[in-house]
């Protein structure tokens, strides 16, 4: 659910979640943005500050005494007090516009996945992931991975249904603090095939000449 | 007060009266007045014309005095009219109430610039917010219509944001409020944000980005430290080496302060400039060659340091490297006010 007063920022990023694969609500009625909200029910909300008739902070202070649902508040306010002030009124991300729109989305997933990571075990074909350890499994046969590799194999996992840039891949991995070049990106997903290949699953990672990466 | 100076200055009254006691004299000579009563006579009146004269000397020697010296003490020194008592003659209190009728102009005056100063500033907050929505906007359009806007025009939004928040900066920089918070902030995390927003550069122009850092926490405000160190990477970039580039960031845990080094081998900045690489719209031998170069990065860079309280150094060899060493001391003070 985008809460977001400029037409035209909310046109484009109901556009682009939605070509992500996200259902988008966008609300209209400032006055009653409260109660509109919670009718929605929204898997997540991006909340904009500065918002016609009320503050988004009153109003994300106002949601929390009812609600858990994961707040992004997404601002052109740029200062550190209001950062620690949203923050403390119980916001789950804070991004300042203009925001990069890959980085927004994988705030997005992040949360979402965290909201979510209690049931799920993350599991491929056979295979179950040990994130901790950075390791495979199959029945009693373990691959271990770099922490590259585990990032790059995670993010495909996660967007099994789509073809996914290099570029999305460049920014999980800058955004985990692995600040690699283009041939390092290169040279990891080939290791990673290969290692693959070893562990009885060839071919599984597909490249889309001119698009990105799919797993299969 | 000099006694001289104030002799000279009042030689006419001196001299009426030397002539009126001499002429006193001459008339009395006539009448057989005992001399010793003409003696008496002179005396008396030189006698109380000293105690009259002086009498003014001193009062007014005093509050000059005391005036001078306050001023020579103040380092505001507008403000001596606090420190001086009233006079207590009559020009002096003239002179008194003259001057703090100045003053009181002189103050208005300058409230009223400080607060059209104030004006504008909250106007260019306003204004950049106003405009970075148009600027996400933009973006977002860049990413949905990947077709027929491709990332040339998305570089070019970026740049126009930079510049952007360089105004911001810039602002916040020159104002005496003090709108920042200083809390204990990651660096890992501060220079990952500084990576992604540069990462199409670093990866179009093949620059190696090597971050040696773990777990280092330092005292100072997210979201300036967060400007400055991108300045210092935007340099690094736009003065950059064709081949085998790369910017080597560590960080450094000393006993009472952390440094941060952030080095690359690009072009290097040449000796003479080396020291006026913090002015003003400097721009050097290597900004010259450079359309786009303003010199105000590294001067907002310089003033937000200074704001912090944090030592910011550069040292380069022309042709090899340029190296910024940023020192963040240790306060526990700080903490402890964090733990409250």
């Amino acid at each position: 659910m985008i809460v977001e007063d400029d037409k035209s920022i909310q046109k484009e990023l109901e556009e682009y979640l939605q070509n992500a694969g996200y259902t988008v609500i966008i609300l209209n009625d400032f006055e009653h943005a409260k109660e509109e909200l919670l009718k929605a029910n929204p898997d997540l909300i991006l909340l904009d500050i500065n918002l016609p008739k009320i503050n988004g902070e009153i109003l994300l202070k106002h949601i929390r005494k009812e609600s858990n649902v994961p707040i992004i508040m997404v601002t052109s306010k740029v200062g550190e007090l209001d950062e620690a002030l949203s923050i403390s009124y119980g916001a789950d991300d804070y991004i300042t516009k203009p925001y990069n729109p890959t980085i927004l989305l994988l705030r997005i997933q992040n949360i979402l996945k965290r909201v979510e990571h209690v049931k799920e075990v993350i599991t491929y074909h056979d295979v179950t992931v040990n994130i901790g350890k950075g390791v495979l499994k199959k029945e009693n046969e373990e691959l271990q991975l770099t922490k590259n590799e585990m990032i790059i194999f995670l993010f495909l996992l996660n967007h099994q249904e789509r073809i996914v840039t290099r570029d999305e891949l460049m920014t999980e991995l800058w955004d985990n603090h692995e600040y690699i070049n283009d041939n390092a990106l290169t040279v990891n997903i080939s290791r990673l095939r290969s290692k693959l290949t070893e562990f009885g699953y060839p071919d599984v990672i597909q490249t889309r000449k001119g698009q990105g990466y799919i797993l299969l | 007060m000099k006694l001289k100076r104030y002799l000279l200055d009042h030689i006419l009254e001196i001299l009426v009266f030397m002539v009126t006691l001499i002429l006193m004299v001459l008339l009395l000579l006539p009448f057989s007045i005992p001399l010793y009563l003409i003696i008496m006579i002179i005396f008396l009146w030189i006698l109380f014309f000293l105690i009259i004269f002086l009498g003014t000397y001193f009062k007014k020697a005093h509050f000059y005095r005391e005036l001078e010296q306050n001023i020579q003490k103040l380092d505001q020194k507008y403000l001596v009219l606090e420190m001086v008592s009233t006079p207590t003659f009559y020009e002096g209190e003239l002179f008194y109430e003259m001057l703090y009728e100045i003053n009181k102009s002189m103050m208005e005056n300058v409230k009223n610039y400080e607060c059209s100063m104030q004006d504008f500033k909250e106007y260019i907050e306003l204004w950049i917010h106003e405009v970075k929505l148009p600027i996400s906007s933009l973006v977002l359009m860049c990413h949905n219509h990947k077709e027929y806007m491709n990332k040339s025009f998305i570089k070019q939004v970026k740049r126009l944001d930079q510049y952007m928040d360089q105004v911001l900066y810039y602002v916040r920089s020159e104002n005496a409020e003090e709108d920042y918070l200083i809390k204990e902030v990651a660096l890992h995390d501060i220079i990952q944000k500084v990576a992604l927003k540069n990462k199409d550069d670093l990866l179009e122009k093949k620059i190696d980005f090597i971050v040696d850092i773990e777990d280092i926490y330092v005292l100072t405000d997210a979201k300036w430290l967060e400007f400055i160190l991108n300045q210092i990477i935007n340099n690094s970039i736009k003065y950059q080496k064709e081949e085998n580039a790369y910017i080597e960031i560590k960080a450094k845990d000393e006993k009472d302060y952390i440094i941060l080094t952030i080095k690359d081998n690009g072009i290097g900045i040449h000796k003479n400039d080396l020291p006026k690489v913090f002015q003003k719209t400097f721009t050097g031998e290597n900004g010259r060659g450079e359309a786009n170069s303003t010199g105000m990065g590294l001067y907002i860079v310089q003033k937000l340091c200074k704001k912090l309280g944090h030592k910011i150094e550069i040292q380069s060899v022309f042709g090899k490297y340029t190296c910024v060493q940023l020192t963040f001391a240790k306060h526990h003070f700080y903490k402890m006010d964090e733990e409250k």
